[in-house]
């Protein structure tokens, strides 16, 4: 026995010695096979058929059989690729590993990809259609059959369409997760109904890049990086975690420096070589710092901001006299920074000067390889956060790292966006619920301000969809989307299309159970770095029943129960609209390869692979494959690589006929359409600018009544240090932060998530724990302006003085025993006052149940978190639209009554604090009477003619 | 061929993806974990740091679980690989003592041990681990150390890598790049009630209940306290998340219970011969009886407990069946079942009144006595990952327990039987029992207070003596259970030595369940 035996234990003397005794065969030791190195996937000829052991039968060499299919994880946005493992015998999922061939995640995935097997399995996950059969909010269901949801709701639709009454419908996303897909349908019906999550999550960033690119999102290339300077925790979380995570370490390996500036030591600051612990709101005055230390020292790249900067607009536009030379813009805008010293710096950020002028200048060594990013973090907390991002894209244009290996480019160099097979004309409606007066320059819908809209009269919803979104959680105030969600004369009928409970879905007539990752079909591309890909997201039992010879039409005959994939819905659904063609809707349905048929799920990304993508019918021709096999197979295309400067490229030739170019700006049009400017003299590609360059100076700005914020500079934010006072107990929360583990509401059905992190404790530091008197574990009250929570606190010197943060994800609750999960959300109660003060009270917190999945009654943790967006009021930045999360509070010991998990909010509070921000807005009409810059990005983009305001309309009432 | 990992800490990310691929590899159920991330903070503000380690099973070159399962479940492959076999465990937890890396843990739907097994049966068809696939760093690196061309090789070859605890002698094969003490070594850190993202694991702990005291301010003298611990804590490293897997009483009262009664069916063994008159006058046959009979129900009770201690009781004849003869398990098994024959001969020579097996069983039985005290000793070594258990006074120390056990048995015995004995040679028992007591208190005090080779042991009698545990020891098991009685016997009154003989008794149990926790109590990772 001593020693090493082969592949197995080798039986000794004396038990071979009893086999004998009692008669039984001799133990047969498997002699191990030979090998060489191991691999990290299976061979992707073995996809159809591999053989592996059955981990649970082992030491016993158990065969097992799989089909392997590639799909898309559906956590976060990034769209990782993930291979299904499906038992041929069982005909289950067995597994999610990453899908190697996958050009955005390589293989890898974050803890939420192999988690995503819990979502499909998840026994509290909903089955079947549902229907309110109480009160709205009372959860009581009875079930429904597709057929019947289907038709009433197309029944409603049909007749808001026939009366008019287009701006009554409306669909509101949180995870989108495809591209373009419902775009197409909402202009279909013609209507203006899309609604996002983009206002709580990112608009000030987008604000911020859009103003000097053109394209509302970066693209760092981090993997060829010399200075990687983050603003955001993208080693844990973001908007791409596992993409940027892995070529963020893969540049720091090969020698790049990595600066993280964040109030809080995330991961990712503690894996930083410097962590710049600033406070929160000051991040624009530390980068304009900085930006002056290059301006100062001359460290810039004097040849890339003379070419592509929009210097001569700026000259004109802000020293009219001045004479037109680049030395003499070089004098204003030092002139303009001066004030930005690293000492003034120092007293708004609390990062010594020393560290800004050294970092600064290893930004400048970088040069061109200085990769930077910012998503949410300080764009999403403060007033003004757009100009975060604007001051780090300063940071880049100055050192010439636009467009560069190790740079940062504009996203929509990196993404790509597919045609589709029929486009149908823009809508002619315009829906002042998403895009209000207040805020023309909004980035987007004011998606957090709906109830607040609907409760103040400015319309109502006939039918409201909520898709994978859960405002009534995730929203500040959500006692306010109760109240309108609450309200039959506000909503007609709300109908949540979710995989799984949400807090929003118990305010809802229908449920409609989707798919999860791996249960329905999507396309997806996104900007992890300097190529572009997409991803062929399918519903795996599916594709393995088709490999298998078995045909299926629908998604939900390999879904489990009744669960539908939303393409097949909106098919579905339009159909029904439309059942005789008469208003137009239903032949935007019609097959492209059957005419008159209705398409099939199979046809819509049938046409998209055979027409759409560069490069993939020849990739799967040379393979003996269809288009369509080709991405069933391998999930993934990489469209091109190494894509950098493309602002250089010459505008095509062909493009250039009857082009005319401006003879004071240089931007070269063709009819009325910017397509490039000239920069030596030879028409280029530019940016997606106005000016066709990178602009430090916006006109749009300055005609949109912001004259002052033309140029980057530095608001101060709600929450600037000097109006909070710790010596009263006031603190600054940063409520923002995410965990690796999570992903909004999303992953709470997750239990291997939930067993590692279920709990949100407020983050203290160690000075201000002292000064309250409070230990880790203790319970704390956390005033806001409209109400309190009491959670537990957790003191740290991993976050700055004065600032608490806690974070998002956790504090998940439900009513009743049916409906919600028992994984993750704690049993609460919920009363409203005469008065209307809401208050929430844990009834039991996290408890072991019975399921088909015995974990279920293993679950060990108590503490479900505590639910902290319910208690701040909404503040919309006045430019941007953007939510501004950042809260000042009050952190007090709690009281003798106060228990963990409470929470108080008083909404008529919530409606002043709303009324506040939004007297902050400079409202339209812009110039020549629009709503918003014609240039400017806006999903679902109706007809042009609908940007103006109408003349007759009274301006709206705030 | 040999395979090993390295964790490149330059790389890791602390993501938790590791843990949750293998958790869908195995289909490891809620609660246990085969592998996990364990969070450690360092320094002040702004000098703060958080280091994240990967944890799990070693493969070790020795494997000390492979060494102390008694019955082959854990063995160790050819290929370096330590695996296991659920259907051979018999769930003794030995081999949860006998890991200084807390890798094992026992599955709640089979009750036999599990861990980190490599994924040897994604090996064998040629495939990575599912923790190394998944990372998005590759900071997990699987392969053969053998093998110079591989990257895992390259790496521990030019990369300056430490293990866990190398002191323990069992060659990890779990490499780190930039392992740090604070973080590899887990007594730099508390274990905690809670992390910052989950509950601790601490069996029984619950949300903690909303500090006492009124709203607003401390007083001066509890806030000067607060920031005292706050200071302290804030210079120190601090454990900041962890999966809690800290298997804390993992042999709990039944192994207690069972040294007990293996010290007094060994002592009353042991001290029956000289009952025969070894250089004495011989005793009184019933004494001789009952010292028999009550080795032979002790030993029941001692085989009960050992199988009821079992996570699968059903499966106990395998330790016989399908012996793993490095293990002290099986080893003691045997010892004991030889020790149950030499008991049952002497009873039955007494019984029957042969004095010639008598005279030929007498020397056999007192050897098997003492090696059944004894064995567990040896054990208890095995038990490579419980540093308080490695004293090299426990052979002896549980030789003199057994003997103390034995006299004290005998004393009360002595009591219960009507007196005055007829053959009683002026205390022999008492003044033994005396001297055994005396003897047992020096080698308490050395095993709790003497200089320990290992902080781990010196944390582990640090617990047995601080808060009421060092109330029981001090006041139950020494003043109690050791000094009383050595005080009662002095006296030589019958009733007091009966009452001092009890004391001892319990003395004895009391100590011996402070042992074996005391030696679980520090933290494995």
């Amino acid at each position: 026995m001593s020693g090493r035996s082969a592949a197995g234990f080798r039986p000794g003397l004396v038990e071979r010695l009893f086999r004998r005794l009692q008669g039984k065969p001799p133990l047969v030791v498997p002699p191990m096979p030979p090998r060489g190195p191991l691999s990290l996937y299976p061979p992707v000829d073995s996809w159809d058929h591999w053989e592996e052991y059955d981990a649970a039968a082992w030491p016993r060499r158990v065969k097992r059989t799989y089909t392997l299919v590639p799909t898309a994880c559906f956590n976060c946005e990034a769209a990782c690729g993930l291979l299904a493992y499906v038992d041929k015998e069982t005909g289950r999922i067995r597994r999610f590993e990453g899908n190697p061939l996958h050009p955005g995640s390589r293989g890898r995935n974050c803890a939420k990809g192999p988690a995503t097997i819990n979502q499909i399995d998840d026994p509290e996950r909903i089955l079947h259609p549902l229907r309110r059969a109480g009160r709205r909010g009372e959860e009581r269901w009875e079930r429904v059959s597709w057929d019947e949801a289907l038709d009433d709701i197309a029944g409603r639709i049909r007749k808001a369409l026939k009366e008019g009454r287009h701006n009554e419908i409306m669909y509101h996303v949180g995870r989108p997760g495809h591209e373009r897909y419902i775009e197409r349908v909402l202009k279909s019906w013609g209507i203006d109904g899309h609604n996002s999550h983009t206002n709580v999550c990112s608009a000030s960033a987008r604000l911020g890049y859009q103003l000097w690119t053109g394209s509302d999102r970066p693209s760092p290339d981090h993997a060829n990086a010399r200075l990687i300077l983050l603003l955001s925790s993208h080693l844990e979380t973001g908007h791409y975690f596992n993409p940027h995570a892995q070529r963020i370490m893969e540049g720091k390996m090969r020698g790049a420096r990595l600066v993280v500036i964040d109030p809080r030591l995330s991961n990712t600051a503690s894996m930083a070589d410097d962590w710049l612990p600033s406070r929160p709101g000051s991040e624009a005055a530390l980068l304009l710092a900085m930006a002056r230390v290059i301006l100062e020292e001359d460290l810039l790249d004097r040849r890339f901001v003379e070419r592509w900067v929009n210097w001569r607009q700026c000259l004109r536009a802000e020293h009219p006299g001045d004479p037109e030379t680049f030395d003499g813009f070089l004098i204003r805008i030092r002139e303009r920074y001066a004030a930005f010293t690293p000492e003034m710096a120092e007293a708004e950020s609390g990062v010594p000067a020393a560290d800004i002028v050294r970092i600064a200048r290893e930004i400048a060594r970088a040069g061109s390889a200085f990769a930077a990013h910012i998503w949410r973090g300080a764009a999403s907390g403060n007033l003004g956060g757009w100009q975060v991002a604007r001051a780090l894209q300063f940071l880049s244009v100055l050192v010439g790292a636009v467009g560069t290996p190790g740079g940062t480019s504009p996203a929509a160099w990196n993404k790509f966006s597919p045609k589709l097979f029929a486009e149908p004309p823009a809508q002619t409606f315009w829906n002042e619920l998403l895009f209000p007066r207040e805020y023309p320059l909004g980035h987007y819908e004011m998606s957090f301000l709906l109830p607040h809209f609907l409760l103040e009269g400015r319309g109502r919803l006939d039918v409201y969809f909520t898709r994978v979104y859960n405002p009534v959680w995730t929203n500040p105030d959500g006692f306010t989307w109760i109240e309108a969600l609450s309200d039959e004369s506000k909503v007609g009928c709300h109908v949540a299309l979710t995989p799984t409970w949400s807090e929003t879905a118990l305010y809802a007539d229908y449920v409609l159970p989707m798919g999860h990752a791996g249960e329905r079909h999507d396309i997806q591309s996104q900007e992890t770095h300097a190529g572009v890909w997409f991803s062929f997201r399918q519903p795996v039992l599916r594709a393995a029943a088709e490999r298998a010879g078995r045909k299926t039409t629908f998604t939900h005959e390999t879904n489990p129960g009744e669960v539908w994939e939303e393409d097949e819905f909106w098919i579905e659904l339009s159909w029904r609209i439309d059942p005789d063609g008469s208003l137009g809707v239903r032949r935007w349905f019609e097959s492209p390869y059957r005419p008159g048929a209705k398409v099939t799920v199979e046809e819509y990304y049938r046409w998209i692979f055979e027409n759409a993508v560069p490069g993939l019918p020849e990739a799967a021709q040379a393979l003996g494959m269809t288009p369509l096999e080709y991405m069933r197979r391998f999930g993934a295309f990489e469209v091109r690589r190494g894509v950098y400067a493309l602002h250089e490229s010459p505008v095509p030739s062909d493009q250039l006929e009857g082009a005319e170019a401006d003879p004071a700006t240089g931007v070269v049009r063709r009819a009325g359409t910017a397509i490039g400017v000239l920069v030596d003299g030879v028409a280029r590609r530019g940016f997606d600018t106005p000016s066709r360059k990178l602009e430090i100076h916006s006109a749009m700005m300055k005609d949109w009544k912001w004259p002052e914020l033309a140029m980057p500079g530095y608001t101060r934010s709600h929450v600037h240090h000097e109006t909070i006072d710790p010596s009263r107990g006031e603190l600054l929360l940063l409520p923002t932060f995410r965990l690796p583990t999570m992903i909004h509401t999303r992953s709470g059905n997750a239990k291997w998530l939930n067993e590692i992190s279920h709990r949100n404790p407020v983050l203290i530091h160690t000075s201000d724990a002292a000064r309250l008197a409070v230990r880790t574990g203790d319970l704390v009250r956390v005033t806001t302006e409209i109400g309190f929570f009491v959670n537990r606190v957790y003191v740290t010197e991993g976050i700055r003085p004065g600032v608490v943060a806690c974070s998002h994800h956790m504090g998940r609750w439900r009513t009743s025993e049916k409906g919600g999960s028992r994984w993750a959300a704690a049993l609460v109660s919920i009363q409203r006052s005469p008065e209307g003060v809401w208050r929430m009270r844990h009834q039991s917190g996290i408890e072991p149940f019975d399921s088909d999945d015995p974990d279920s009654s293993r679950i060990w943790w108590r503490e479900p978190g505590v639910h902290q967006n319910i208690t701040f009021p909404v503040h919309p930045d006045p430019v941007s639209g953007m939510h501004c999360w950042h809260q000042k509070v009050r952190v007090e010991r709690a009281r003798p009554d106060d228990r963990y998990g409470d929470i108080e909010v008083d909404t008529r509070r919530s409606m002043e604090v709303y009324r506040r921000w939004l007297a902050m807005a400079r409202p339209a009409p812009g110039p020549a009477g629009l709503r918003r810059p014609l240039w400017l990005a806006r999903p679902v983009r109706p007809a042009p003619e609908t940007f103006k305001v109408p003349e007759d309309a009274a301006s709206p009432d705030t | 061929m040999n395979y090993g990992f390295v964790i490149d800490n330059r790389k890791c990310i602390g993501c938790h993806a590791c843990t949750v691929a293998c958790k869908a590899e195995h289909d490891v159920p809620l609660g246990v974990n085969r592998t996990w991330v364990k969070y450690v903070e360092k320094g002040s503000f702004p000098d703060t740091r958080r280091l994240f380690s990967v944890l799990r099973c070693n493969h070790c070159e020795d494997a000390p679980c492979v060494t102390i399962c008694p019955v082959t479940a854990l063995f160790t492959r050819q290929d370096g690989i330590v695996d296991f076999d659920p259907n051979r465990c018999i769930g003794c937890k030995a081999c949860m003592q006998a890991c200084p890396y807390d890798a094992l843990y026992i599955d709640p739907r089979t009750h036999t041990a599990a861990k980190c097994n490599f994924c040897a049966h994604r090996v064998e068809v040629g495939l990575e681990p599912p923790c190394a696939v998944v990372c998005p760093e590759h900071a997990i690196i699987a392969g053969d150390l053998d093998d110079p061309s591989t990257e895992i090789a390259r790496l521990v070859q030019i990369e300056r890598t430490t293990v866990r605890k190398p002191e323990k002698g069992t060659r990890p094969k779990v490499f780190y790049i930039e392992g740090e003490r604070a973080a590899l070594v887990p007594g730099e850190t508390d274990t905690e009630e809670a992390y910052v993202w989950s509950q601790g694991r601490e069996p029984g702990v619950e949300p903690r209940a909303p500090a006492p005291g009124a709203p607003g301010r401390l007083d001066d003298r509890s806030w000067a306290r607060v920031q005292s611990v706050m200071g302290s804590k804030a210079a120190s490293a601090r454990r900041t998340y962890d999966a809690g897997q800290t298997h804390r009483d993992s042999w709990g009262w039944k192994v207690s219970a069972y040294l007990w009664t293996k010290s007094v069916a060994a002592g009353c063994l042991m001290l029956a011969p000289f009952l025969w008159g070894w250089g004495n006058p011989p005793y009184e046959a019933r004494l001789r009886m009952a010292a028999l009979a009550l080795s032979l129900i002790f030993l029941a009770a001692t085989g009960v407990l050992l199988v009821g201690d079992l996570k699968r009781p059903g499966r106990f004849l395998w330790v016989l069946t399908r012996p793993q003869w490095r293990s002290w398990l099986t080893r003691g098994s045997y010892i004991l079942l030889g020790f149950g024959a030499a008991a049952a001969g002497l009873a039955a020579a007494e019984w029957l009144g042969l004095p010639r097996l008598w005279n030929l069983l007498a020397a056999p039985a007192v050897a098997l006595g003492a090696a059944g005290a004894v064995y567990t000793a040896f054990l208890f070594w095995q038990a490579k990952g419980r540093d308080l258990w490695q004293s090299p006074l426990l052979p002896l120390h549980l030789l003199v327990q057994a003997l103390t056990a034995g006299l004290a048995a005998m004393v009360l015995v002595k009591a219960a039987l009507p007196a005055p004995l007829p053959l009683d040679a002026g205390g022999f028992l008492e003044t033994w029992l005396w001297r055994a007591l005396a003897l047992d208190t020096a080698l308490v005090l050395l095993e709790l207070l003497a200089i320990h080779p290992t902080e781990d042991a010196a944390r582990a009698a640090r617990w047995a003596l601080s808060g009421p545990r060092g109330a029981w020891l001090a006041g139950g098991a020494l003043m109690a259970g050791r000094l009383a009685p050595m005080a009662l016997l002095y006296l030589g009154h019958p009733a007091a030595s009966a009452a001092a003989a009890a004391l001892a008794l319990a003395g004895l149990a009391a100590y011996e369940h402070l042992y074996v926790r005391a030696g679980q109590s520090v933290a494995l990772s």
